[in-house]
């Protein structure tokens, strides 16, 4: 109730902010007064166009999310498990991280040209290394003593993943949905804004095209409230999951 | 069917320091044996090897067994995994109730390891030993960290386990007493790199108690035994 409370005060404040700024520290059209962007949202949410938008970003944060998560949980358990394997894969690794996203965003377009594949290629590329390497650090953390013990009793490999990989690993999936969560939103609207062809991503582009920036701020702050309800949506889900990994 | 070891020349060297040397041991189906010894003697390795967690250098070590339960120093249970989970991690199938009950665990089954005691930890470590019906028991130090009165019940329980199924066992222990009266055969080590200094044969009644005037003489006679034969040898060069 009280950590509501408190939820509910920062939002608040940040709005009380965002008012003042408008208008009696920088009035003017960059940033518009709350009330002209909250009458731009409700105009939009008048309109099926920007549901089928927000339906459009959602699904592709979803498969990119879903792709980083599988991909990056397995790909990391191996690398974790074969230290030859992490150190071939490591340049590789360093160097997908080290790609600017404009070089793969030119890439995309010269493959795919504008559509739905390349925001999800571009969420997914810059958010698998962290997921790998997290996971790597969560299998070199690992208790080596419970891996013993299972072989000393020859538990079969798969009960073995089960119940002490998974287990051991579930902290670290926790800490990789909440980076990425945020992570892909982000990715997904700059991909769409700059080679998507559906999306709030593209509302955005069309509303900076027009010059109307209560669209660009209204279109925002529908991101971010779906962001934040996708984030606590699967969070808890999570938490029902990785119930039966929680010790008591 | 309890599983009979048979040792042969084994020894072991981490780096340039020797730690077994030489070994040679036969331990028949069903027998107690404790391993008795300095510290860094090399008894938890000797019992890794036995239990297949690491290898000898020279030497072989034959079982007739593959179903071997290690009880070892720590509980080592899964610390997501409550008591029911932790047994049935390791035999799925087992009546797990039975267990339960005969080492008094039972109303536990629910617990996580860390809404449990010590004490209780280790005799849910017990129990997960003795649920794959074990061949060969191996014990490292198991009741080291227990209080006086839960370390004398647990051991009880385990010999009342052992009268009712006759596996072979093989423990390493600090405690003449728990040695005297656990085993019956007890092997004297010197310091590292050990070698096996005497065999010492356990001849007292089935049922024993820690205050029998039998135990405590053997318990003098092996201390006598063991300050002696420690004195005899010569300082390796």
């Amino acid at each position: 109730m009280r950590s509501t409370l408190r939820f509910l005060t920062g939002i608040g404040l940040f709005l009380l902010l965002w008012e003042i700024w408008a208008r009696w520290v920088m009035p003017g059209i960059i940033l518009p007064e709350l009330g002209t962007v909250g009458r731009e949202l409700m105009n939009l949410l008048g309109e099926m166009t920007i549901y089928h938008a927000a339906l459009q970003t959602l699904w592709k944060v979803l498969l990119a999310l879903g792709l980083v998560l599988i991909l990056g949980i397995i790909l990391g358990l191996l690398l974790g498990l074969s230290t030859a394997f992490y150190q071939m894969m490591r340049p590789i690794i360093m160097i997908i991280q080290a790609v600017p996203v404009v070089s793969w965003l030119s890439l995309v377009i010269f493959a795919w040209g504008i559509g739905w594949r390349g925001p999800i290629f571009i969420a997914f590329l810059s958010l698998l290394p962290m997921a790998l390497l997290t996971t790597v650090s969560g299998v070199s953390n690992l208790d080596r003593k419970l891996l013993e013990m299972a072989r000393v009793y020859q538990v079969p490999r798969r009960r073995v993943i089960k119940d002490i990989y998974l287990g051991s690993l579930i902290p670290f999936i926790v800490a990789i949905v909440d980076v990425s969560i945020g992570q892909t939103w982000k990715v997904i609207l700059v991909a769409e804004y700059l080679c998507g062809s559906s999306g709030l991503g593209v509302e955005i582009l069309s509303a900076r095209y027009y010059v109307n920036i209560p669209k660009v701020y209204a279109l925002t702050l529908l991101a971010v409230i779906l962001g934040l309800i996708t984030e606590r949506l699967i969070k808890l889900w999570l938490g029902r999951v990785s119930h039966r990994w929680q010790p008591a | 069917m309890a599983a009979s070891v048979d040792i042969k020349q084994i020894c072991k060297a981490y780096g340039r320091l020797q730690v077994i040397d030489g070994w040679n041991l036969s331990i028949n189906p069903g027998e107690r044996v404790a391993v008795l010894g300095p510290s860094g003697a090399g008894k938890t390795t000797f019992l890794r090897m036995v239990a297949g967690l690491e290898q000898a250098d020279t030497g072989r070590i034959q079982m007739s067994t593959n179903r071997t339960a290690f009880v070892f120093q720590e509980p080592r249970l899964i610390p997501w995994r409550n008591v029911k989970d932790n047994l049935r991690f390791v035999n799925p199938s087992a009546d797990i109730s039975a267990i339960l009950q005969q080492l008094r665990l039972e109303g536990f089954q629910d617990y996580m390891p860390s809404q449990l005691s010590g004490g209780m930890q280790q005799r849910v470590n017990l129990a997960r030993a003795l649920i794959i019906d074990p061949e060969l028991l191996i014990l490292d130090e198991a009741f080291t960290s227990l209080d006086l009165p839960f370390k004398l019940t647990l051991i009880r329980d385990l010999l009342d386990y052992w009268h009712q199924k006759h596996f072979t066992m093989l423990m390493v222990t600090h405690d003449l007493k728990e040695a005297l009266y656990l085993a019956d055969r007890i092997l004297v080590l010197s310091n590292a790199p050990a070698r096996i200094l005497h065999d010492f044969p356990v001849r007292l009644d089935e049922h024993r108690s820690f205050s029998d005037p039998e135990l405590l003489r053997h318990e003098s006679q092996l201390l006598d035994l063991m300050y002696d034969q420690m004195n005899k040898i010569p300082p390796r060069s």
